[in-house]
């Protein structure tokens, strides 16, 4: 392939602050994801640039940025199918920043619970018994949300109300209250709070940034419907 | 207490954790993010341990022991799933009596299935397996197993600095005084004074040793990994073979991902990802799986193991998949140098103590490790402050 100008929005409290536009340029192979060209950028042309990565592939969610303007993984985003050969990557909206395109999704967790589940049953599969537990529990997968931010970044709401709890919350609170029914009154009457799902205006551009499908708007919607259905507000 | 600076930001976090637990004082400085060398990204297999009955059952049987207590004590980061060996052909076959009689010996719970039992439970196996056996592996979460050790560590005092690369060893008098670190947020270097210093790098052992002029015969292994969409298969699935190239398909979330090919490299930051290895993988993987062949690619990434390097074995995949735990003292003659080589994800806390007892040792203390039964603090905690 020719020549990729890549542009960085980068910051360095105190050093380079307020944030600036750095440019780089390489020759990529026809493969190479926008993690791909961070990691050359780093290791032959600025030892100093900062990014987070770790899976990959998609799994872990350190790596989100926005890529010409749009939010995405850089791990999974190759070079060829942005359709330019200038690449401009900012930090994520929303979150502090620390350092170029490192942000820290600390607001993020605070409203994600560590006692919701990370795991969701595997419905799919017929269960089997197991070899450990032996107890019939059943197959269970991931949920599909890394915890990217994404979606976060991308809401027209979240970037003007530090409160809003946002997409990436209220999914993981209507995934939990089907997981565990005995929570359900609590987390609708959160949920329902004036900076919980009421303040959605429905951009559902959370759907569309969310590199993992797990469709924030449309448990959105179902919290809406529910609130709706049962009268419940905060 | 005694201060200990990690160096590495994978692995790290269960030495950290550790040593708080004990008391010690613990800085851990990573270059990057948290888990960006190969802690953060394995295939993501919670090994039972099958994997090496056939030939390490040493490894095997501690792969099994560390396989009940991750689940015990990190449960939100590992999938409920177990695993399947299949048999394709008659040369796999003949493995079989020996796998079955190696689990055994290393502990490693397991039922033998009838073939239309086994596609019953994973239709997407190829009509065409003659033998299958289920065991207890799982789907892990890399980062997220990674970062519930640096949840615990931080939460009993650890100082933990991501974007901080070492770039020196200090020492005087021939022992350890301390390391030179670049801070990539501020720019600035600095000096971290330490009382013992543990260089838990993997495949970047070798670099950090040579800042001291120590020769650590370290390699960078890579190996290719390849995830498609989406899932084809609740449980872990690997060839019933002798541990090789293109055996092993661990889905997580919605992906199906291929492991691996193993080479050895010189550099682990110059590690490239020949494309040969891709096609190879997906064709050897679609022997299990048929409908392997005709999916989207997601990623394709490589990741270093961090083996060392004997002269007697050339085979990657032949060279023991043991941790060590390498003194400087006795080897180079520099006090307050350990080194931590080789091992695994699933092993990463039993490698860990063994680090930690050695620290102890050198300290004169005597406390016992409490990892193996102290449940770990759930990831999302290390950013929820």
């Amino acid at each position: 392939m020719s020549s990729f100008q890549i542009k960085i929005s980068r910051f360095k409290p105190s050093i380079i602050d307020p944030p600036a536009f750095f440019s780089y340029e390489l020759t990529p192979d026809a493969d190479w994801t926008v993690l791909d060209a961070l990691e050359q950028i780093r290791i032959h042309q600025e030892p100093s640039l900062m990014y987070r990565r770790a899976c990959h592939h998609a799994s872990c969610g350190t790596c989100a940025c926005t890529i010409n303007g749009v939010e995405g993984l850089a791990c999974k985003t190759k070079l060829a199918d942005l359709g330019t050969q200038a690449i401009t990557l900012e930090a994520l909206h929303c979150f502090q920043r620390i350092g170029d395109l490192v942000t820290v999704r600390s607001t993020l967790f605070q409203f994600m619970h560590p006692d919701w589940s990370c795991l969701q049953p595997d419905d799919k599969r017929d269960n089997h018994d197991f070899l450990l537990s032996g107890d019939g529990r059943a197959i269970t997968k991931f949920e599909n949300c890394i915890e990217c931010g994404c979606c976060v970044s991308a809401c027209p709401v979240a970037r003007k109300n530090r409160h809003f709890l946002g997409p990436a919350v209220l999914s993981a609170i209507n995934r939990e209250k089907k997981k565990n029914p005995s929570t359900e009154n609590d987390l609708l009457s959160l949920a329902a709070a004036p900076d919980g799902e009421p303040s959605c205006q429905r951009a559902l551009v959370c759907s569309r940034v969310c590199p993992t499908g797990v469709y924030p708007a449309k448990h959105i919607a179902e919290l809406r419907n529910q609130r709706k259905r049962t009268g419940n507000t905060a | 207490m005694e201060k200990i600076v990690i160096i590495g930001g994978g692995m790290g976090g269960a030495i950290a954790h550790d040593l708080a637990l004990r008391g010690f004082s613990v800085v851990v400085v990573e270059k990057g993010e948290l888990c960006c060398g190969s802690t953060g990204r394995h295939h993501g297999l919670l090994h039972s341990g099958a994997r090496y009955a056939l030939h390490d059952v040493a490894t095997a049987a501690e792969c099994m022991t560390e396989n009940r207590i991750l689940r015990t004590i990190a449960h939100q980061a590992v999938e409920q799933n177990d695993g399947l060996f299949v048999a394709l052909d008659d040369a796999d076959l003949a493995h079989y009596k020996p796998f079955i009689r190696t689990c055994n010996a290393a502990k490693i719970p397991y039922r033998e299935l009838r073939v239309d039992e086994a596609r019953r439970m994973e239709p997407e196996l190829s009509p065409t397996i003659k033998a299958a056996v289920q065991v207890p592996d799982a789907t892990m979460d890399a980062w997220r197993l990674a970062m519930h050790f640096f949840a615990s560590a931080r939460a009993n005092g650890a100082d933990i600095r991501p974007f901080s690369e070492v770039v020196g060893l200090l020492a005087n008098n021939g022992a350890i005084t301390g390391v030179e670190v670049r801070d990539h947020q501020r720019q600035a270097t600095y000096v971290e004074k330490a009382d013992m210093v543990v260089n838990a790098t993997g495949p970047w052992a070798g670099k950090i040793a040579a800042l001291l002029d120590i020769h650590l015969p370290m390699k960078p292994s890579p190996g290719v990994m390849v995830s498609m969409q989406p899932r084809l298969v609740g449980m872990v699935i690997n060839r019933l073979h002798p541990a090789g190239e293109g055996d092993i398909v661990v889905p997580q979330r919605n992906q199906s991902i291929l492991g691996t090919t193993a080479w050895i490299a010189d550099d682990p930051d110059e590690v490239m990802l020949p494309a040969e290895h891709v096609k190879q993988m997906i064709e050897l993987c679609a022997q299990m799986l048929p409908q392997l062949a005709h999916l989207p690619v997601v990623a394709a990434w490589s990741a270093s193991r961090p083996l060392l390097v004997s002269a007697a074995e050339a085979d990657p995949t032949k060279i023991s998949r043991a941790s060590q735990v390498i003194d400087h003292a006795l080897t180079d003659g520099v006090e307050g140098l350990l080194s931590v080589v080789g091992g695994k994800a699933t092993t990463m806390r039993a490698m860990a103590q063994k680090v930690v007892d050695r620290v102890c040792a050198k300290t004169g203390r005597e406390i016992p490790c409490t990892t193996g039964h102290t449940v770990l603090k759930h990831y999302r905690r290390f950013f929820w402050r």
